[in-house]
């Protein structure tokens, strides 16, 4: 990847940016790193095991990574969307900001693995990718790369799981959710939860109970998943971080499908396009008004 | 001298099998598959065949099964005639965990310790009291464990009541314990007298661990204490998220939150929840003041709790070298790494002595 190694040097350089957020290996894989001398660029790299969004630290409440000034991120087509989204929320500004676009031929569920893009470790939503480089960049990088190998994909295990009696899927769910420690990875991690105080912690009145019992863990869950109904941009960070590995993708993505059939909305890299929850339009559905 | 007894994989069936026929509860690693990825965690079994002695460690800690992520600590009633406060039990079910790792069995004796301090935690010791810990020997590790670093061992049988050692066929087993002595006792017949000498092997893992981080737990705790306002807070705090997850499964980390929440209009309950340094809201006042005011700040409380504040006050770390936190992290942080960087910058200034 010496194309964006030189890039990188270039824009420091210049003075474009005054750090680089990228990827750099650690002891255990690529891990995020925040580049500001031109001599440490050759530590960027971009591989299948460059999971993380990195769209993330773009939000307004990460007021450390804001005090390094004017950053240039590299973003595979999956953060892509989450800076549109950033940007359409009025989160950020697109001239704050130097976007590096990658080619991606997906990723590994895990940093950390060292096995090859393929079949179980192939990262979920990298089978249901449409697109494979970001048209929302400053600059695009690497070669076009094939789609990844792979079989189990998350729309079939939906189907299942719509298929189950109600009491089925309360069942299943309520095994998943009371995994749950309330740790929160799942909203630190998010780049679309900006919240400067989230509704979970607010206690005058409570709306969300803080012990991670069952009714308190489908309380959080599922105010979660809605919140982020048809802003959700599918990287699949949320349930990456889920220490209990609770497959939270599911939720979201069960969402983002109900939002398309309803709104015809589908998220995408584009800052411009309205999200549903952002816009009044007179044609749509509104059947649930009785 | 130590009773050592041996325990065939049959038999060790037959002993779960028993203990839960009896009322018992058992915790062992089990695995949980959830689309297409499987994981091992410590959970209750229902049958001897759930039990994973072999596979990896589990993702989260034996904590939990000592101090749950929620438990009420009491419920109350309002009426006309006033407030009532009903307690909860102090006393629990009999709970045996079959094949805790060292690192986990080790965790619950150095909590021991502030549990029993300046207010002794009823329902942590009621559940220690309940709870027998038949610990296992590893026999994998893998680049994040660095127990070696914290004085402890792949072998190490600190905090369990049994050590299992596996041989062919089966265990060896150490009992250390009175509580050892007194489940050996319930269940002889399936632990017969060692026939000959022993067969174990020395696995060679201590060194495996000690090559991933060779530090002094004393040189982090000076270098730590004369370096507050270092650089390397703000460089490795830059990645951090702020979520809880790597004090979720720490099998140290014990701090927690209290809340009162209603089950109904006239009555509700006050429960204890795991809480963790590395959010912000763990130190916000309610004047809106935060004294650690950004992660840098919280990362450092992470590493001074462990190894500078809780040996001043106990004596020992408070950490056993498990590798969970560096496993977890969404973020890629890694507590070994940032112990060897402290470890070479107190080396070098040692040289320069």
């Amino acid at each position: 990847m010496q194309e964006l190694k030189e890039l990188a040097k270039k824009l420091l350089e210049e003075k474009q940016v005054s750090a680089i957020l990228g990827y750099g290996y650690g002891r255990l894989g690529p891990q995020p790193i925040f580049v500001t001398e031109v001599t440490d660029c050759e530590r960027l790299v971009f591989d299948h095991r460059c999971v993380h969004n990195l769209a993330a630290y773009l939000s307004p409440r990460r007021t450390h990574v804001a005090q390094l000034g004017r950053l240039a991120v590299v973003v595979k087509a999956c953060d892509a969307r989450a800076v549109a989204g950033l940007i359409r929320e009025s989160q950020l500004k697109r001239e704050d900001v130097v976007l590096i676009g990658v080619r991606c031929g997906g990723v590994v569920r895990d940093p950390a693995s060292t096995q090859p893009l393929d079949g179980d470790n192939v990262a979920p939503r990298c089978l249901e990718c449409e697109k494979r480089e970001p048209a929302l960049a400053d600059h695009l990088v690497g070669e076009p790369k094939p789609d990844p190998p792979g079989n189990a994909s998350r729309d079939a295990r939906l189907s299942e799981i719509a298929a189950m009696s109600p009491e089925e899927r309360l069942a299943l769910w309520t095994s998943l959710l009371a995994r749950c420690t309330r740790c929160h990875a799942c909203r630190q991690v998010c780049p679309m939860c900006f919240c400067e105080r989230c509704i979970a912690e607010k206690t005058q009145p409570v709306w969300i109970e803080a012990s991670p019992h069952v009714r308190g863990n489908f309380a959080w869950h599922l105010t979660r998943a809605l919140h982020l109904a048809g802003r959700c941009v599918n990287c699949g960070e949320c349930e990456r971080a889920c220490p209990a590995q609770i497959p939270l993708g599911l939720l979201n993505r069960k969402l983002a499908r109900v939002v398309e059939d309803l709104y015809g909305y589908r998220v995408t890299d584009d800052p411009s396009v309205p999200t549903p929850i952002g816009s009044y339009r007179l044609d749509d559905e509104q059947e649930f008004i009785q | 001298m130590i009773e050592r007894r041996t325990l065939s994989k049959t038999d060790l069936g037959a002993l779960v099998a028993d203990l839960l026929a009896a009322g018992a509860s058992v915790v062992a690693p089990i695995r949980f598959v959830d689309q297409g990825r499987a994981h091992i965690e410590y959970g209750p079994v229902r049958s001897p065949d759930e039990m994973v002695l072999d596979g990896p460690q589990p993702r989260r800690s034996l904590k939990e099964v000592v101090l749950p992520p929620t438990e009420v600590l009491f419920r109350w009633r309002q009426s006309k005639s006033g407030v009532g406060i009903e307690e909860v039990p102090t006393s629990f079910q009999e709970t045996v965990v079959v094949g805790a790792r060292p690192c986990d069995a080790a965790a619950l004796e150095i909590l021991d310790r502030v549990m029993g301090w300046d207010f002794r935690d009823e329902l942590w010791f009621g559940r220690r009291q309940a709870t027998a810990i038949l610990a296992l020997e590893c026999t994998r590790c893998d680049d994040s464990c660095f127990c070696t670093a914290v004085g402890l061992s792949p072998a190490g049988t600190r905090g369990a009541d049994w050590f299992l050692t596996p041989v062919e066929g089966g265990y060896e087993v150490d009992v250390l314990t009175p509580k050892g002595e007194a489940l050996l006792e319930r269940h002889k017949d399936r632990c017969p007298e060692m026939a000959g000498p022993t067969t174990r092997r020395v696995a060679g893992l201590e060194q495996k661990v000690r090559a991933n981080l060779d530090v002094r737990p004393d040189a982090i705790r000076a270098w730590l204490e004369t370096h507050f306002d270092d650089a390397l807070w703000k460089r490795a705090a830059l990645r951090c998220h702020g979520c809880s997850a790597c004090a979720f499964v720490c099998p140290t980390c014990h701090c927690f939150d209290i809340v009162d929440e209603p089950d109904g209009i006239d009555r509700g309950a006050r429960r204890r929840n795991w809480d963790a340094c590395q959010t912000a809201l763990f130190t916000l006042h309610a004047s809106g003041y935060n004294p650690r005011k950004d992660q840098a700040a919280r990362l450092r409380q992470r590493l001074l709790h462990k190894f500078s504040i809780y040996p001043s006050r106990f004596g020992e770390v408070l950490c056993t070298g498990c590798g969970r936190c560096v496993r977890v992290c969404p973020a890629g942080t890694d507590l070994v790494a940032i112990l060897a960087e402290i470890g070479r910058a107190t080396a070098e200034q040692g040289d320069a002595r």
